[in-house]
């Protein structure tokens, strides 16, 4: 007799304008990893935020070892040992790592103060079970991602959870990274614990979970034995179609020089970058989180400081840039995190996508409401954007159609240059594959797009040429006939010798 | 049947709670209204409603102000504002000793006077980085030195017969501060709905980062705020010494804290981006009727401020409900 350690009967949870969970059935066996896959907005991290008392469902029950639970908040379900490790990580960044990881449950002495030596020793311990090498007295701001994400996993630990639940931790490292990661994942399943782990990539659901819950929607699909199913079965489910490519064909428009970065320098950060980048091409720039490629992109677009060299746009040195000066010469920038720089939450669905082009739908200082309402209505219409209205607030879009509005406000001011800074990362696969026509679509028709991006066959499918950075440094151009996930590794990570022995080394170094 | 089953159920379970949030310190004013009306036979007099106006349109013109600032967030207010509402009333009452002639002149002076106020402002918290609590707070103290280094610490002469109609005159049943508050608040919500000036000013509170990303001269907007704080302070302070009539070194003492809480109790966010002038308006008239109530009810003055004070924490913690995530 199998034993559910976790059981989720019919649990509904709804938000305004949608619902996000429809009478979904969930339950997880002791000790196995478990996927709960599906596209962005299928309810994925709705159902794990119930689990973890962080929402109260508005219907269904949730049973633990047995027992019927209701968890009012989440120290309710911690008590009970299920800890969650969110996609953006709860650390205090001006604290050490072991102040993080034990941070309001300090060991505490005699005198009721904190015990320091006793609080770095737990800390150590719990980091070297990680295998993770990782200074305890550090301060988390001065962390990598990866590292950041193993003292979540830490923290989680301390509380004695045996029941992990990770959301989409695939969506902040690559390559090695997330090999180091699964191979922690696997040492907590054979010490036992129960993990369930939250992606949209399908790939990595069969390197690591025993079960797969597919989700779609806010219904569920199913749950399957992952050994009994293979990739094309697991796309259909989730996209309810079979999808054989997910790259459109390859479309150049006409080629002239439209950017041009001569020894760029800012700081340690980027050293002596220089690139060019042409009209109606796609040029992909790959690297490592950390290598650069962000600060260039604020650079070309103004919002970033640089030492030295120059930044030739259509021939023409740029000599004092702004982001508006930018964005009067035609260059959008999209940026990596849509939530921190990209959106104003508070703001309507229409305010948001006219916010670079306030100044042509204006009569003297006045908006003309009718032009932007009539201009949102047609952009919700051409991008397929899904919501209950121009006038909802964007903070309650899925996060497909929050990244559609942001690419649809820059394309309206007719870029020459756009650049895409993880476009499809947090994305579903169907609006991935919009995203990528739209914008084979703009490079046919003449524009430069410059393309970050840590998804290599996302690189490799849709860049004419691609970049590879690290440390600051452009390591080369590679064509994408040629390229292969494996060569922009090596350049990407500067690993010339054997490749696989990169893999295993420990990611924390 | 199955199609029914599938579509996306498209219900809003919160619009309720939010509808409540929007509208309830509108209930809360006829509450208080009705309540007060009850407990004192005066207050429904013609008369006493009208002072409550007259000394509602003062405060509603620093609120307006002081609305503005703090819609554009980054921790944006205006302490200055009473500092330069005495200082007008200072400056009008010496300069045109009580003659009508030089009024205009001397009114255009103070709102060059509000709008330069707020222009230091602007500069100190956009270009020095300044936090906008320590810059206008040091504002209003230097403001403070030079008035009385200027009145000598007595100040003298006289508010010309047009001020005083503007403070406590009618136009038919209409006092005449209530009208130009009214215009005024017009005013600013066309700004604030109806312009890119407007736009931007919530943007810019709802997230500076996007607001910079999408090109906006965010340090020209901040600076334009604290002006436009700057230019309703100075209106408020003629207003206010047209109403009183006598000069004085302290005229809208204790406004600028007044303002704000008007303004939170109306629904501005601290946060920035959230908010509008219509619900500061109502703030000021609830605590402007707190105000008279106590008077009405002949307590002792220093009951206003517990009132106050608990009015204040009260509206806090009712948004603090609806706004979990902010």
């Amino acid at each position: 007799m199998v034993e559910n350690i976790v059981e989720m009967q019919k649990i509904s949870k709804a938000f305004p304008g949608v619902l996000a969970l429809d009478k979904v059935d969930f339950n997880c066996i002791a000790g196995e990893v478990h996927a709960v896959i599906g596209e962005n907005g299928a309810g994925k991290s709705t159902l794990m935020k119930v689990l973890a008392g962080v929402y109260r469902p508005d219907g269904g029950k949730i049973l633990v070892r047995g027992k019927k639970i209701v968890f009012a908040s989440p120290k309710d379900a911690q008590n009970y040992g299920i800890s969650i490790i969110y996609q953006e990580f709860n650390l205090i960044p001006e604290l050490s790592v072991a102040k993080n990881i034990f941070l309001g449950r300090e060991p505490k002495n005699k005198w009721r103060l904190i015990d320091t030596p006793l609080l770095n020793q737990h800390s150590k311990a719990l980091l070297s079970d990680l295998d993770a090498d990782i200074d305890i007295q550090t301060k988390v701001k001065d962390l990598g991602v990866a590292q950041q994400q193993m003292v979540e996993i830490a923290k989680a630990l301390s509380l004695n959870a045996d029941i992990l639940v990770m959301d989409e931790p695939s969506a902040v490292v690559s390559g090695r990274e997330l090999d180091s990661l699964f191979r922690i994942i696997r040492s907590l399943k054979q010490s036992g614990k129960t993990i369930i782990y939250i992606s949209h990539r399908i790939d990595e659901i069969f390197q690591i979970a025993d079960r797969t819950t597919v989700l779609k929607d806010g219904q569920l699909v199913g749950t399957v034995n992952t050994q009994d199913i293979d990739k094309p079965r697991v796309v259909n489910m989730m996209v309810g179609r079979s999808m054989t490519e997910t790259f459109p064909a390859r479309q150049q428009g006409e080629k002239k020089e439209i950017l041009a970065l001569q020894n760029v320098c800012r700081g340690n950060l980027i050293k002596n970058v220089s690139f060019k980048v042409y009209s109606g091409e796609i040029l992909g720039l790959a690297g490592l989180v950390g290598s650069g490629r962000s600060e260039v992109a604020r650079i070309i677009f103004g919002a970033g400081d640089m030492d030295g060299g120059r930044v030739l746009l259509n021939g023409e040195a740029i000599k004092k840039a702004a982001p508006k000066s930018s964005i009067s010469c035609g260059i959008g920038f999209v940026t990596e995190n849509r939530s921190k720089d990209g959106l104003v939450h508070s703001l309507s669905l229409r305010k948001n996508l006219t916010l670079p082009i306030l100044d042509r739908i204006k009569k003297w200082c006045f908006i003309k409401e009718a032009q932007e309402r009539l201009f949102c209505t047609n952009c919700v219409k051409e991008h397929g954007i899904i919501s209950a209205g121009i006038e909802q607030e964007i903070q309650y879009l899925s996060g497909g159609n929050q990244q559609k509005v942001i690419l649809a406000k820059w394309i309206s001011i007719n870029p020459t240059l756009l650049i895409l800074d993880e476009p499809t990362r947090g994305i579903d696969v169907g609006a991935k594959a919009e995203i990528y026509q739209l914008m084979r679509r703009l490079a046919k028709e003449g524009t430069a797009i410059l393309m970050i991006s840590s998804e290599l066959p996302e690189i490799i499918g849709m860049s004419d040429r691609i970049l590879v950075m690290r440390d600051g440094h452009i390591m080369g151009e590679l064509s994408p006939s040629a390229a292969t996930e494996e060569s922009i590794l090596m350049m990407a990570t500067g690993q010339n010798s054997d490749l696989n022995q990169a893999k295993e080394k420990p990611l924390a170094s | 049947m199955q199609a029914l089953a599938k579509g996306p159920a498209v219900r809003s379970p919160v619009s309720l709670s939010s509808a409540f949030e929007k509208y309830g310190i509108y209930i809360f004013l006829g509450l208080l209204f009705i309540t007060a009306s009850l407990i004192s036979p005066q207050f429904l007099n013609p008369q006493n409603l009208k002072d409550i106006l007259n000394q509602a349109a003062a405060l509603g013109m620093v609120a307006i102000g002081q609305t503005v600032v703090i819609l554009i967030g980054g921790g944006g207010l205006d302490l200055s504002v009473a500092s330069v509402m005495a200082t007008v009333a200072v400056i009008v009452a010496h300069n045109t000793r009580g003659q009508d002639a030089l009024f205009f002149p001397v009114a255009l002076i103070c709102l060059v006077f509000g709008l330069l106020v707020g222009l230091a402002n602007g500069i100190l918290i956009t270009k020095r980085k300044v936090q906008p609590f320590m810059a206008t707070i040091g504002m209003m103290i230097i403001i403070q030195g030079l008035r009385f280094l200027y009145t000598g610490g007595a100040p003298k002469g006289g508010f010309p017969p047009i001020l005083r109609f503007l403070g406590t005159g009618s136009i038919g049943p209409v006092p005449m501060s209530i009208f130009s508050l009214a215009i005024l608040a017009v005013i600013a919500v066309i700004v604030l709905h109806k312009t890119t000036l407007g736009r931007q000013i919530y943007v810019i509170g709802g997230n500076i980062e996007t607001a910079y990303l999408s090109g906006y001269r965010i340090d020209l907007v901040i600076t334009v705020v604290y002006m436009i704080s700057g230019f309703t302070a100075a209106i408020a302070g003629l207003y206010l010494a047209g109403y009183i009539g006598v000069s004085d070194n302290w005229v809208g003492k204790g406004y600028e804290l007044d303002s704000i809480a008007a303004v939170v109790m109306g629904g501005t966010s601290f946060a920035g981006g959230r908010g509008g002038v219509m619900g500061t308006i109502v703030g000021v008239l609830i605590i402007i009727m707190l105000y008279n109530l106590v008077l009405l009810l002949h307590l002792p003055v220093q009951v206003q401020y517990v009132v106050k004070g608990a009015i204040i924490i009260l509206a806090t913690s009712f948004y603090a409900m609806f706004r979990k995530s902010t």
